[in-house]
């Protein structure tokens, strides 16, 4: 739950002409999406996640379009994308690797597999490689536990990992 | 005491009935000729009052962590009026070292439809919301699929439950969540739904009353939905022959519970017991004894947030009474995390204090800032710059924050308060030999009076 701080009113949005939003998005959130809710609201984290899918983070401009398809004001988007952790305002890796940091995994050595991706990508957690291909994030409980130490690689969760399985993880990503 | 044959894991292999190597999707086909969807079609039959009472009588407490009767529960519904109803199914298994819930999802996602298709069909629920947290991604195509299925084979949908038998008509939704733990907490749970920071609201009004969009709402966890198929084909005294009474005349802790493993054991995993058994023998019996033959030296009693069992503590029965017996707020998720010896409690205090500082939602200041202090606190005493004053510090910041000193709306702060006082009374030695005495001043005169 961080707590963003920024020069918000004087901070200037990238906008780009093509919508982020498209017609044929819009077409299917407005059929698939929005009529299961009973305020279209409801349908934000949904539109969000698939927002996310399509273009891998949550440009400010897309917060806009998304406001104006259900309603409401930018503001309550950029509240929901600031509050919830998986929602990522900023562009990230191809890969993101998020290991998992809680007790389960601490007792069970996490912090050797967080300081060999560390030293191997030569990142911190939260920070992204400059080739833009990995992300590394300290996440808390993956609902993992018997898997002790475990991590996310994208949409895939790995466990019981050692320092040489995340070694073959990593080198055999493609680029 | 244990379980003589699994009832929540019967289609999932699980020790000692089954090896977790054979484990894979259970399918529609596969659920319907193992018997699955007849507790559904014996449900239509009965009338939804009926079937409040049989959860009434099978006393079925809450799995999600605080144990609250599930029949009552449905019973603080108002009558219908016509308007929308909704149930929300709380697979937002956050709580560091619980994934019991998982299990379920993972493997057969059409006992929890069935469950849910139970539950509205009793309290008379017309939209079903299945909250899946963000992390569960696999899980979450998972059950989008089951919904698939249950609805191309008409369990949901327009004809009505079980392609019509029953005229009353209920959708099934998933709602994936994008990673905070308060979406736990119910009303936290209703305000992510909602499109909202997941800021859980003032109650009274409890939700059954006033929830989702502001109507009627009942929020479930996973397992308690999964476990009401075998109730209505088999009723509530079959369901009270498992588990255990209360020993210090409290509720009852009856049923079977999925109990999760997970630390310095030879085994981790999920087991299904009978509620009421021993610590030691679940870690002993079904997770494959202590790692490296090392001695016990405590564990969490279910979830960080329930406080941790000491070393004397080893032969805690896994119940409801849990909490009153053994110094920690309850049974949460029944899922221990074990420590042995070698553990440094003081870096498990400082671990479990940073997940709260990470996850407070920042609506209620004790909670914001308390969980702040109790982090910079621990990790000053895990350098070793603290003086013993801040031990006392800590116990007074962390005892001051929650539902229970009235000081926050929900209940994430209790959870901190419990894990850090526990913890820190429960090997108070353990902390005290990391300080360095204060200076005190003493009021002393010099020279002659």
């Amino acid at each position: 739950m961080a707590w963003i701080v920024k020069p918000s009113a004087t901070q200037e949005i990238e906008k780009r002409k093509k919508p982020y939003v498209t017609d044929k998005m819009a077409k299917r959130f407005e059929t698939q999406i929005i009529p299961r809710y009973e305020k279209k609201q409801g349908a934000l984290m949904l539109i969000l996640h698939e927002i996310q899918h399509e273009y891998g983070y949550i440009p400010h401009q897309a917060m806009i379009e998304v406001a104006t398809l259900l309603d409401l004001h930018p503001g309550d988007v950029l509240d929901m994308c600031s509050f919830y952790e998986e929602f990522h305002t900023q562009p990230v890796g191809k890969y993101v690797i998020g290991v998992c940091q809680s007790i389960a995994c601490e007792v069970c050595g996490h912090q050797a597999i967080l300081d060999h991706i560390k030293n191997k990508l030569d990142i911190e957690p939260h920070e992204t490689t400059d080739d833009g291909k990995f992300t590394l994030l300290a996440m808390e409980c993956l609902g993992a536990c018997e898997g002790a130490p475990c991590a996310l690689v994208n949409d895939d969760r790995h466990d019981n990992l050692t320092i040489k399985q995340i070694d073959e993880l990593i080198d055999n990503l493609p680029d | 005491m244990s379980l003589k044959e699994p009832v929540l894991c019967k289609r999932i292999p699980t020790q000692p009935w089954g090896n977790p190597k054979d484990r894979k999707i259970i399918t529609y086909d596969q659920y319907v000729k193992t018997g699955g969807y007849e507790a559904l079609d014996k449900a239509l039959g009965m009338e939804p009052a009926q079937i409040v009472d049989l959860v009434k009588d099978s006393q079925l407490r809450g799995r999600g962590g605080a144990g609250f009767p599930c029949g009552l529960k449905w019973t603080f519904l108002p009558e219908p009026d016509g308007g929308r109803r909704y149930l929300c199914v709380n697979a937002d298994e956050a709580e560091p070292g619980t994934f019991k819930d998982r299990l379920l999802i993972d493997y057969d996602p059409h006992l929890v439809l069935e469950g849910i298709a139970i539950a509205c069909y009793a309290c008379q629920l017309d939209t079903a919301y299945f909250f899946i947290r963000g992390e569960y991604r696999h899980q979450a195509q998972v059950v989008e699929n089951a919904i698939q299925e249950a609805y191309e084979k008409g369990i949901f949908g327009d004809k009505g439950l079980m392609g019509g038998k029953s005229k009353f008509k209920v959708e099934c939704y998933l709602h994936r969540s994008a990673g905070a733990y308060i979406c736990g907490e119910e009303t936290g749970l209703i305000e992510a739904i909602e499109g909202k920071r997941a800021w859980p609201r003032i109650k009274p009004p409890f939700p059954a009353v006033e929830g989702l969009f502001g109507r009627p709402t009942i929020v479930n966890n996973v397992e308690t939905l999964a476990a009401l198929g075998p109730i209505v084909e088999q009723g509530a005294e079959w369901f009270k022959k498992m588990g255990c009474e209360s020993s210090i005349k409290g509720p009852p802790s009856f049923g079977p519970k999925l109990m999760g493993v997970s630390g310095h054991v030879n085994t981790p995993g999920v087991y299904e017991c009978d509620l009421g058994i021993p610590l030691s023998t679940l870690v002993n019996e079904y997770a494959g004894g202590m790692r490296g033959g090392k001695k016990f030296k405590g564990a969490i009693a279910g979830g960080i947030s329930m406080g941790i069992l000491g070393p004397d503590q080893f032969d805690a029965e896994m119940d409801f009474d849990i909490g009153k017996k053994y110094n920690v707020m309850g049974l949460g998720t029944a899922c221990p995390t074990i420590f042995d010896e070698d553990t440094d409690m003081v870096a498990v205090a400082r671990n479990i204090a940073r997940f709260f500082k990470n996850e407070s939602c920042g609506q209620c200041t004790p909670c914001r800032e308390g969980a702040q202090w109790i982090y910079k606190l621990l990790c000053r005493i895990e350098r070793g710059d603290a003086t013993s004053k801040d031990l006392d510090l800590l116990l007074e910041i962390a005892g001051s924050m929650g539902i229970m000193p009235g000081t926050t709306i929900c209940g994430l702060a209790d959870g901190n308060n419990w894990a850090v006082r526990t913890i820190v009374n429960k090997y108070r030695e353990e902390f005290e030999a990391r300080v360095r005495p204060s200076c005190v001043a003493v009021g002393m005169t010099v020279g002659t009076s």
